[in-house]
Parts: structure tokens; C-alpha cells; sequence
């Protein structure tokens, strides 16, 4: 049906099961979708992919271009994440400015990826104080089926992986394309982030639409190479308590490992 | 397809030209007859229609349809029947024609979220159809799986004389309601017998085009 | 943007084009029906080095309700290009020449439609442009036309569009991005087959009366060869062995 009101049956059938150790698709407690990630879908952007996440389907593209850095920052380059949910991706989807709920998301997807020190921005200088390389990462959502944080995150992350960095260099005190010199990106860590939902008790990675529509709160959680936390964003209606964390934390860091695999095999 | 009365068409085909009457998901260009729909195009003795492969629910009159109530006023409930067309639930056909609006309290029947199985009293598209609960085998669905298919392949689901759905239910002892709608509830006791009933829906689904349909279902039913 | 003397032969002694191309000889195209799960009608196209994505919701209720018409639905289209499409990063916000675009393709698509038969109701086609290459506005409009069929909104006709243009002094059908920077006119047709309507007809250029109807007929040639390629991506997806034998 259009609306997105959830059937009191299909909640009840979601809550039941879960009362009984299942979810409604079949998978663990701790078990994401089925992810599929192709890269280098886009071939006139500098870098990108198509990740889907069950049914959630994302499009990002990277654009890579000369800019001015950031005023206290001159010796670093520019990263810039943003995210859109096409009005084709569901029937609620309005087209216009953004809402909250998608300038949420797209910062949280940037945070996970700045925070974590992925790119090497010092790399990406060409002029100290003056001109500086600029990766921009547009994420497109163009089917809406739940957790478009882990998708968004993914398909960022795998179009950086294997993006390609055009060379420029200063002439007349301005950058100048030199053609046929691409180079891969600078790369210190592969971040993964992994969402989970709460539904009365019981704690889900990666929830499905239906899912999702039933959870009393959400936290995000991004990690490293290393298995440190390096961003974290709580949503939804209601809270966790410190255990809940404290198990969130340990699902994070354990299911990010596999995906990290996934993810390594983007690398240009 | 055999049957040069019966052919696959998309929108803007021309099927036939002559004295033929339009019937539906056709339409009249001077003398030639369009088909306004992909699906399979049908001439009989004095009219052509062509029977839709996808599709929205257009509300009828007297159709089953299984609905959605999303929200309600002081006389009424509004009800999401899978629809560009809202149905109208009045409250005078739950709580009776001595229903007052300050005395009696909409929520405490049907609340936002609950299903119910109803039927389409009217329709014109000047104004949302109106909708009925009143007769014993309508009304609030209490327990059940909902599934969604296209409303364009529930005839195939029903069957010739109802044949297909029998089948089903005869096999897996599941209660299923169809909606004209595409909505559909199945109740089972047994847990297995409610998969293979999910399974054999949404097999028809996705085959309702292809020939052998009935007997690869019933394989499935008969299969572990 | 870099300064690069353009050393480009739009069209050589023995009438091939830049690309490789002859005169009247359309770019590679590939559509896919019934791609989005949660669109009602959706469509993939690759035309040329476009990559356009369709999407269609409704007939459904009209939402501010100050928009909906008693006597009949109504189309909304949006046509809008990804950040990324295009060689120099695009500003995700709409711009003009996006909103102007989305006009001309809803005007293109509307005679098609029958709305009349839903009153109170609005179509909404979404039009997203992963990768731009010259041309996306007719790749757009022979997306959504497969898109609309898809969710089954009766229509008319199927509308279909190709671009014809005039390169180095000659007719050309479908011009691509270079062609289209460095030639001398460009002609977007939207058409409807089998009623035999044009619905959508723009001109970037100057022509004299004969290139002008010269270029329409070109154009209206590719139109038709488009059309197939519409009809095979609802026939692969709706009709078993292909359609009709």
C-alpha cells in the first residue's frame, strides 16, 4: 500500500518473532543484507559506485577538482560528503531542499569517513594557502529499503577506494590539468560503519524496511582498520542503556570485519 | 500466442480496425483500436478490450478489497485500499445510525494500522469510494500474514471459477482472503503450510504470464 | 577550462563522424524496464554515454491539495542531473536549465497520458541523470515513456525522442556533446508513433526551411528507431518468449 503507516499485524508478526530468536527475513540478530558493490559505474566521474543493501540501492559519484582550502587549513585538502534521496527512491520522497532527515544522514555518512583520517588530506595539496585538491562525494539513494546510513557509508567508501586523483600542477599561480597522470588516492584506513535498531530488547544490525518502521532508537557506529570507534550517532524516538552500548559496540566492531574484506577488494 | 484473438500489446498498438466496440484499456482513433495498457488484447464477437499486466486498483463497486486505516475524523475512518482513491469507512456503519459524534469514540473499534477486509459500496471519481464493514465475513482482520501483489494478476490468482485458490488452500489447509485490491491475507495453522501457501502467491506473481502456471504450482505444493 | 585547441573532424571526406558514426546513424542504446522496487513504473536507459534513470508514482492523492484538478489528474515532472553527471562537479540544487528542461519534458509526455480518467490524482515522473552526454532531454523522455508504461498508466501513444542536428554544413542524426558544442544546430524531437504527433520541438541553432524540414524527418527517423528499443524493454519484461510469434 502507499501509505507508510505499518500494518499493527506486521508489527506484531515482527515483534513476536523476534520474542521467539527470529527475524521476520530469516537472518541472525547480527547479520547485515546481502551486499553487492560495483565500482566504476559512472565512468565520466572521477570514481564511483553502486552498492545495494538488500533492496536499498545507492549511486555515488566522486568528483575531484582544484579548490581554495578552508581558512585555518591551508595545508589540507577538501572532502565534502553530501547525500540525496530521489524522489523515485519512495513514495514519501518529496522532491526539494533537503530535510532533516537527509542532512542528517549525509553528515553522519561524512563524519564517519573524515573522522576515521581515510584520506590523507595533507596529500592533497597543491599550493599551500592557495589551491588545494577537493574530493566531493555525492551519494544518490535511488531505492529506499532501510539503514541508508550502511549503504550511503559503503558505496562512499568503495567509490574512494577506487577513484582515481587526476594531476595538476601550478602554472601562472594556477592549477593546470596534466592529462594522462592519474594516481591512486592516499589511503591510512578503510572505515566501516555498522547501524543498529532496537526493538524493545533486542538489538538487529542493518534493518529492513519493515524493520525499520518498528524501531525505538538507532546508533550508527564507525570503525577503522584497527577496530577503534571513530564515530557514533544515536537516533530514534528512545534510548539505550550503557549495556545495550557497551553490546553495540562489540556487534559493531565484529561485523564491520567482513565488510572491510568487501570493501579492500574496491581498491583500484 | 497462438490465438489471433488474443495478443501481447503495449500502449499506442494498434489491435484492430471496424465496427468494434471499446471495451477496456482501449481507445478509439477514427476507426482503429488502441490499446492504452501493456497486456493482452482480446477480440470477441462485438468488442475489444485488453486484460491489464500491471496497473494500479481502480475501485469497483461490490469488490472485496483488504484495507489499511491511516487516520480518522469525527465521523469517519479513512482507509488505504492500495488506491489512488482513499476509501471512506463511515462511522455510521460500525457503531449503527444512532452513532453521535460526541458519544462514541472512532478509536476504540478501528485504530490507525488495522486491517480490515470491506467492500466498495460506490464509486464515481468525483469523490473518495465509500466503503462497508457490515456483513459477517468483513471487518477487522485480528490475526493473518498480509502480502501485496499486483492487482492485475489477482484474477490469475483466483483461478477459472475460483480453481487456482483451491488448490492452494486444499494443499496447505490456509484461509486465504483476496482483495481485488492485490491485497491478500493468508491464516494457517501450520507453519509450513502458510510458507508454501506465501510461496504458491507469490510464484502466480511472478509467472501469471506464462503457460504450464497451474501445474508448476502444483508441483510445488505437492513437493516435501 | 585548460585551453586546448580543439583538433576535432566533425565530419570527414567519407562522411563519418568524430565517433566513428555515419550521418544517420543513431549512438548505442539500451533500455531496461522495471528496475526501482519501490516506484510504481521505472526505467534504465544508456544512450550514448547518458545514463538516465526513470521513475514514476501514481495516479496518487495530490499533496498541497490547492494543485489538484476536479476534472483530471495532472503530470508533474522532475528532470534532474546527479552532482556527479557531468565533467565539471554540478551544485545539487535545481537549476534553471533543469527546471526549463522539466517543463518541455512534461509537455512532451502530457499528450500521451489519459488523465482524464483520474481526477483528483497527480502522475509524478522523476528523472534522475547519473551520467550526461548531449541529448539526455530525449534519453529522458524515452526513459520515462517506458517508465509510465510500466506502472501502467493508460496512454495513448508511447512518445518517444531523438535528436537530429546540423555538423559541418550536413543533416546529422543524433548529435553527441561534442557535436553539439561544436556544430551549427541542434534539434530535440519527442514523437508520438503511432498518432504520428510531435510533442516535444526545440531548436540551438540557425537552419534554413529545408535543413529545418529535413531535420525533422531525420529526427523523426530516429524517433522510430527508438521506439523498437522501447517496445523490446516492456516486451522482455512483461511478455514470455518475447511477444507475439
Amino acid at each position: 500500500m502507499a501509505s507508510s503507516v505499518l500494518d499493527q499485524l506486521k508489527r506484531k508478526e515482527i515483534v513476536d518473532l523476534l520474542d521467539q530468536g527470529k527475524r521476520i527475513d530469516g537472518r541472525a540478530f547480527d547479520q547485515s543484507r546481502p551486499l553487492s558493490i560495483e565500482t566504476g559505474v559512472i565512468p565520466k566521474a572521477n570514481g564511483s559506485a553502486r552498492v545495494r543493501l538488500g533492496d536499498t540501492e545507492i549511486v555515488t559519484g566522486i568528483k575531484i577538482q582544484p579548490d581554495k582550502p578552508f581558512p585555518d587549513l591551508g595545508d589540507k585538502g577538501i572532502f565534502i560528503c553530501t547525500a540525496e534521496i530521489l524522489p523515485l527512491a519512495h513514495p514519501d520522497a518529496e522532491p526539494g531542499p533537503p530535510g532533516e532527515d537527509v542532512i542528517e544522514l549525509a553528515r553522519v555518512v561524512d563524519r564517519g569517513i573524515r573522522e576515521s583520517g581515510m584520506i590523507d588530506m595533507s596529500k592533497l595539496v597543491l599550493e599551500k594557502n592557495k589551491s588545494v585538491i577537493g574530493i566531493f562525494a555525492d551519494n544518490s539513494v535511488i531505492d529506499h529499503h532501510g539503514n541508508l546510513f550502511d549503504a550511503c557509508s559503503y558505496a562512499t567508501t568503495a567509490a574512494i577506494l577506487s577513484c582515481k586523483i587526476p594531476k595538476w600542477e601550478i602554472k601562472n599561480d594556477a592549477p593546470v590539468l596534466v592529462e594522462d597522470h592519474e594516481s591512486n588516492p592516499p589511503i591510512t584506513t578503510i572505515p566501516v560503519s555498522v547501524t543498529m535498531g532496537r526493538i524493545g530488547e533486542h538489538i538487529l544490525v542493518d534493518p529492513n524496511a519493515e524493520e525499520w518502521e518498528c524501531i525505538d532508537a538507532r546508533i550508527t557506529i564507525t570503525t577503522n582498520s584497527d577496530g577503534n570507534i571513530c564515530a557514533l550517532q544515536k537516533g530514534g524516538r528512545d534510548g539505550f542503556t550503557v549495556e545495550q552500548l557497551s553490546k553495540c559496540a562489540d556487534i559493531a566492531i565484529s561485523a564491520a570485519t567482513k565488510i572491510r574484506e568487501r570493501l579492500k577488494q574496491t581498491k583500484g | 500466442m497462438q490465438d489471433d484473438k488474443k495478443r501481447y500489446v503495449i500502449p499506442g498498438d494498434v489491435i484492430t480496425t471496424g465496427p468494434y466496440r471499446p471495451d477496456q484499456n482501449v481507445t478509439l482513433d477514427g476507426n482503429r483500436i488502441i490499446a492504452t495498457v501493456i497486456g493482452i488484447s482480446e477480440i470477441s464477437d462485438d468488442s475489444v478490450r485488453v486484460i491489464p499486466l500491471t496497473g494500479m486498483y481502480i475501485p469497483k463497486s461490490s469488490d472485496l478489497v483488504i484495507g489499511k486505516v491511516v487516520s480518522h475524523t469525527s465521523l469517519s475512518w479513512e482507509v488505504d485500499i492500495n488506491s489512488c482513491y482513499v476509501g471512506i469507512l463511515p462511522a455510521a456503519d460500525v457503531f449503527g445510525r444512532d452513532f453521535s459524534a460526541h458519544a462514541d469514540e472512532l478509536t476504540s473499534k478501528l485504530g490507525k494500522g488495522d486491517l480490515i477486509a470491506a467492500r466498495i459500496v460506490n464509486f464515481d471519481r468525483t469523490r473518495d469510494p465509500l466503503i462497508t464493514i457490515a456483513d459477517r465475513d468483513l471487518g477487522k482482520i485480528e490475526s493473518g500474514t498480509l502480502i501485496k501483489i499486483s492487482p492485475s494478476k489477482v484474477p490469475r490468482l483466483i483461478g477459472k471459477r475460483g480453481s487456482m485458490i483451491q488448490t492452494i488452500e486444499m494443499a496447505t489447509h490456509a484461509v486465504i482472503t483476496i482483495g481485488q485490491n492485490g491485497l491478500i491475507v493468508v491464516s494457517c495453522d501450520d507453519s509450513n503450510g502458510l510458507l508454501k501457501a506465501i510461496n504458491a502467491i507469490r510464484m502466480i506473481e511472478e509467472e501469471a504470464h506464462m503457460a504450464n502456471l497451474t501445474d508448476k504450482v502444483k508441483e510445488m505444493l505437492e513437493s516435501r | 577550462m585548460g585551453g586546448r585547441e580543439s583538433t576535432l573532424v566533425l565530419l570527414d571526406k567519407n562522411g563519418i563522424r568524430c565517433d566513428g558514426r555515419k550521418i544517420d546513424e543513431p549512438r548505442k542504446i539500451m533500455i531496461k524496464a522495471g528496475v526501482l522496487k519501490n516506484a510504481d513504473g521505472s526505467a534504465y536507459i544508456e544512450f550514448g554515454d547518458n545514463k538516465i534513470l526513470a521513475g514514476v508514482f501514481g495516479p496518487r492523492d495530490v499533496h498541497p491539495k490547492h494543485l489538484s484538478n476536479t476534472d483530471t489528474g495532472i503530470l508533474r515532472c522532475r528532470y534532474h542531473m546527479s552532482p556527479f553527471s557531468v565533467t565539471e562537479r554540478k551544485n545539487p540544487a535545481p537549476s534553471r536549465r533543469e527546471i526549463e528542461i522539466s517543463k518541455v519534458i512534461k509537455e512532451a509526455l502530457q499528450p500521451s497520458l489519459m488523465l482524464e480518467k483520474f481526477p483528483r490524482t497527480v502522475v509524478d515522473v522523476f528523472i534522475e541523470v547519473l551520467q550526461a552526454d548531449g541529448g539526455s532531454r530525449c534519453a529522458a523522455i524515452d526513459a520515462a515513456s517506458v517508465a509510465l508504461a510500466d506502472a501502467g498508466i493508460p496512454m495513448r501513444d508511447m512518445v518517444c525522442a531523438c535528436a537530429a542536428g546540423k555538423v559541418a554544413d550536413t543533416i546529422v542524426l543524433d548529435v553527441n556533446n561534442e557535436e553539439d558544442q561544436a556544430g551549427q544546430a541542434d534539434m530535440p524531437v519527442g514523437y508520438m508513433p503511432n498518432l504520428n504527433k510531435v510533442t516535444l520541438l526545440q531548436l540551438d541553432g540557425v537552419l534554413t526551411r529545408d535543413e529545418y524540414k529535413k531535420c525533422i524527418d531525420t529526427a523523426i527517423g530516429g524517433c522510430k528507431l527508438v521506439y523498437q528499443i522501447q517496445k523490446k524493454a516492456l516486451t522482455d519484461k512483461f511478455f514470455e518468449n518475447g511477444g507475439n510469434q
